[in-house]
């Protein structure tokens, strides 16, 4: 076992299925010979081959469409796209293409199809580079969602992606390609869709996913120190969601607050409340509360950026006026 | 100008108040001072009284039900004119009754409750989306409050609030409840609506976990008229230390021996009967290291001395000075200790280190002739309590022991009977 960083953990990964399997091969952007923008294949053009890590004019719509096709006849492709941003040219494919054909063939083509790319704030990208529209592919029935939050379920989790039939999104995190964690590759991975309690507690459960995990985590600390024990759940998965692990824990602490970076209005927070007031209305003692991102296009300026996403602060008020404790000094 | 009737807080304690009815209608000329209407607290039934001259105007807040304290209750306006019409037409005032209560609620709750509650939301200009309700300025009216003495309100306005009708413009009652506590109270069998809410005006599980802890208030409505004092510092001790005892559990053994061997010994030494006794049951405990501890949660706790409390009937209430080293100090230095005891008690100076912290108590009841048995309560701390009666026509005296079962068994309390009679038929170890 060894630390390493999240992209390292995704080419590891994308290495160890491009060597077990000849049908997976991987296409996008400066995949090929710049190594991929975030690193993430590097070095594997010239362990595979410029057909087998392919690298594609910039053209969106085209080169997910032949991920879809070549997945319909049999191959494993994992398209990279290089942020979040740029899948709105590609939603043809991903929405008409890869989400229906399995459904609309009856079942005759499968979907082996993988989509990886970023999303989320990162620092100063603008507007239009700093989106994360995961609630969007969640209303997209077919398409499944895997938003890994740790070197280790990075790893775990493309490997999965690229070995499942049906197709799915691995939505990585601009600012979690350089964090590090310790990765495992003998050790046997939770299944793809399972949420994980990363912090177990009494008092609250936090449900989160991709970044904002760590930052709950950081808060779940904070909190700690003020007598609070606040359960932190990694969903790990947008689609489908691990209600199961979410309700056994909210009727254990029976007060929930979701932390999502995405947009509050229609976003993530909206859909897991919703659901989750429908599981334990009745042991529920107190609304469920969301911390998320402002409903506003992402500012360029850095402090009004950094405003517009939770913060550490935002969950730790939001955990006391939860629990009906006083706001602190802070 | 229209000021709104708040329901006054009339006590330290109210949270909420009952109109019992409405002296005015709408429309009516009403005067400073005048009581405009009737208001049960929880202690008492007081008036409203109008703060200024005016118009009593609507809505008027409905009788008979629990109204949050600060909240308005009606409106005061110049002329009759504005108080009929803003009493005009149902819509209007339900709409205004809706939202009067929610800005209210708006002011009262924590700034905080809503973390980003107030999105710099590009969309916010033209579609309401309820978060704002934290935002509205506490001297505009919130979106659905429309009275007609005002300018009309743009159209597109009226519709929103009318098209989207969001979590800001409805009543939030403040006596709201979680349906997790809702389900405790149930099963806890308590009434929700006598559970006092929280710091946040609503009520949790915590409240209603506290509740159900908290001792029952006695229902005194339908008995006899009655009045409240506060008891003595003594009564209020020994009522909560009683309650304390009552976890205590214990069982109780008895016997009947004759005094008189006792009384005569005690006599002829110059010895009072109480310090006698006294002293017997010292000796009697010391034999037995059950009698001298105590079983507290941290373990069993076993005591080095015995230390004999007496119950101590003040006429004021009951009090029990303890006699340390009963059974080992001279029984002449114990005389002594116990006159400056009772001096104290008499005066009324005795200290906590006076009167707490015995192994072993004695109450005696036998100068009450008519009192042929009784039984006692162990006190928190002690292992047992002798209750001596008066004695019966035969000349024996029932002697009940009260145990606490956790460390005494009975047998142990059969022995100790066993040997404090011997002791007390045979007084020839008094000295």
């Amino acid at each position: 076992m060894s630390e390493i960083l999240y992209w390292q953990a995704l080419n590891q990964a994308l290495d160890a299925e491009l060597a077990a399997d000849d049908a997976v091969f991987t296409l996008g952007e400066d995949v090929g010979l710049y190594g991929g923008t975030y690193r993430v294949s590097e070095g594997l053009m010239a362990k595979y081959g410029e057909w087998r890590v392919r690298d594609t004019p910039i053209s969106e719509n085209s080169f997910t469409g032949l991920g879809v096709g070549a997945a319909m006849l049999g191959l494993r492709p994992v398209v990279e796209i290089m942020t979040i941003n740029f899948a709105l040219f590609a939603m043809d494919s991903l929405v008409n293409m890869a989400a229906k054909i399995p459904f609309m063939s009856g079942g005759q083509f499968p979907m082996p199809l993988t989509i990886r790319m970023p999303g989320g704030v990162a620092r100063q990208l603008g507007a239009q580079h700093s989106q994360r529209l995961e609630s969007m592919f969640m209303n997209v029935p077919g398409l499944r969602i895997a938003v890994p939050s740790t070197p280790q379920d990075a790893y775990w989790q493309l490997r999965q992606a690229i070995r499942s039939d049906d197709p799915v999104i691995v939505l990585e995190h601009e600012l979690l390609y350089f964090s590090k964690g310790e990765v495992d590759t003998h050790a046997s991975a939770p299944p793809l869709h399972q949420a994980l309690i990363r912090r177990p507690g009494r008092d609250l459960t936090c449900i989160s996913y991709s970044r904002m995990v760590p930052l709950a985590l950081e808060a779940a600390q904070a909190l700690h120190a003020e007598g609070v024990e606040m359960e932190v759940i990694d969903l790990r998965s947008l689609s489908p969601i691990d209600w199961a692990t979410c309700v056994e824990s909210v009727l254990r602490t029976h007060r929930c607050l979701i932390v999502e970076e995405d947009c509050r209005f229609a976003g993530v927070g909206a859909e897991l409340a919703a659901e989750l007031q429908e599981r334990c209305f009745y042991q529920l003692d107190a609304p469920i509360q969301r911390v998320a991102g402002l409903d506003l296009p992402t500012p360029f300026n850095a402090k009004l950026e950094a405003a517009s996403i939770p913060r550490q602060e935002d969950i730790l008020k939001a955990a006391r006026a939860l629990l009906n404790l006083p706001q602190g000094e802070s | 100008m229209k000021q709104a009737i708040l329901m006054p807080v009339l006590s330290d304690t109210m949270q909420t108040g009952r109109l019992t009815r409405w002296n005015k209608s709408v429309g009516d000329p009403v005067h400073k001072g005048e009581a405009i209407a009737e208001v049960e607290t929880d202690k008492a039934i007081l008036d409203v009284e109008a703060f200024t001259d005016g118009f009593l105007a609507g809505p008027l807040a409905p009788v008979d039900e629990d109204i949050p304290v600060r909240q308005p209750i009606a409106y005061l306006v110049d002329n009759r004119e504005a108080a009929l019409a803003a009493d005009d037409g149902t819509a209007t005032a339900e709409k205004a009754s809706e939202a009067a209560p929610a800005k209210t609620a708006a002011n009262q709750a924590p700034a905080d409750t809503t973390p980003r509650a107030t999105p710099v939301s590009a969309s916010q200009a033209t579609v309401p989306t309820g978060k704002e309700d934290a935002s509205v300025p506490v001297s505009s009216p919130p979106v659905g409050t429309q009275i007609p003495t005002s300018p009309p309100s743009p159209p597109a306005k009226r519709e929103m609030s009318t098209t989207f009708p969001t979590s800001g413009n409805l009543p939030r009652s403040a006596a709201g409840a979680s349906p997790y506590a809702r389900a405790l109270a149930q099963d806890l069998g308590l009434t929700i609506e006598e559970i006092q809410p929280g710091a946040d005006g609503h009520i949790h599980a915590s409240e209603v976990l506290a509740a159900a802890l908290a001792p029952r208030p006695v229902d005194l409505r339908y008995g006899p008229p009655y009045q409240i004092s506060k008891p003595s510092a003594l009564r209020e001790a020994v009522a909560r230390n009683m309650i304390a005892a009552a976890a205590t559990p214990s069982f109780r053994i008895s016997t009947r021996v004759d005094l008189s061997p006792l009384h005569e010994q005690g006599k002829r030494l110059r010895f009072s009967f109480t310090l006698a006794l006294t002293r017997a049951c010292a000796l009697t405990v010391a034999e037995d290291p059950w009698f001298n501890g105590v079983w507290t949660p941290t373990g069993w706790v076993s005591r080095s001395r015995v230390d004999v409390g007496i119950a101590v009937d003040t006429g004021a209430g009951l009090i029990t000075p303890v006699l340390r080293d009963a059974a080992s100090r001279p029984l002449a230095e114990l005389a002594e200790y116990w006159r400056i005891l009772l001096g104290k008690v008499k005066t009324g100076r005795l200290a906590p280190e006076d009167y707490q912290g015995a192994s072993f108590y004695v109450s005696n009841l036998g100068i009450f002739a008519e009192v042929e048995e009784f039984d006692a309560i162990v006190p928190v701390g002690a292992s047992a309590i002798l209750a001596v009666a008066a004695p019966a026509s035969d000349g024996r005296t029932q002697l009940t022991l009260t145990c606490d079962h956790r460390g005494i068994f009975g047998a142990d309390a059969a022995r100790f009977l066993q040997r404090l009679s011997q002791r007390l038929k045979d007084p020839t170890w008094l000295q």
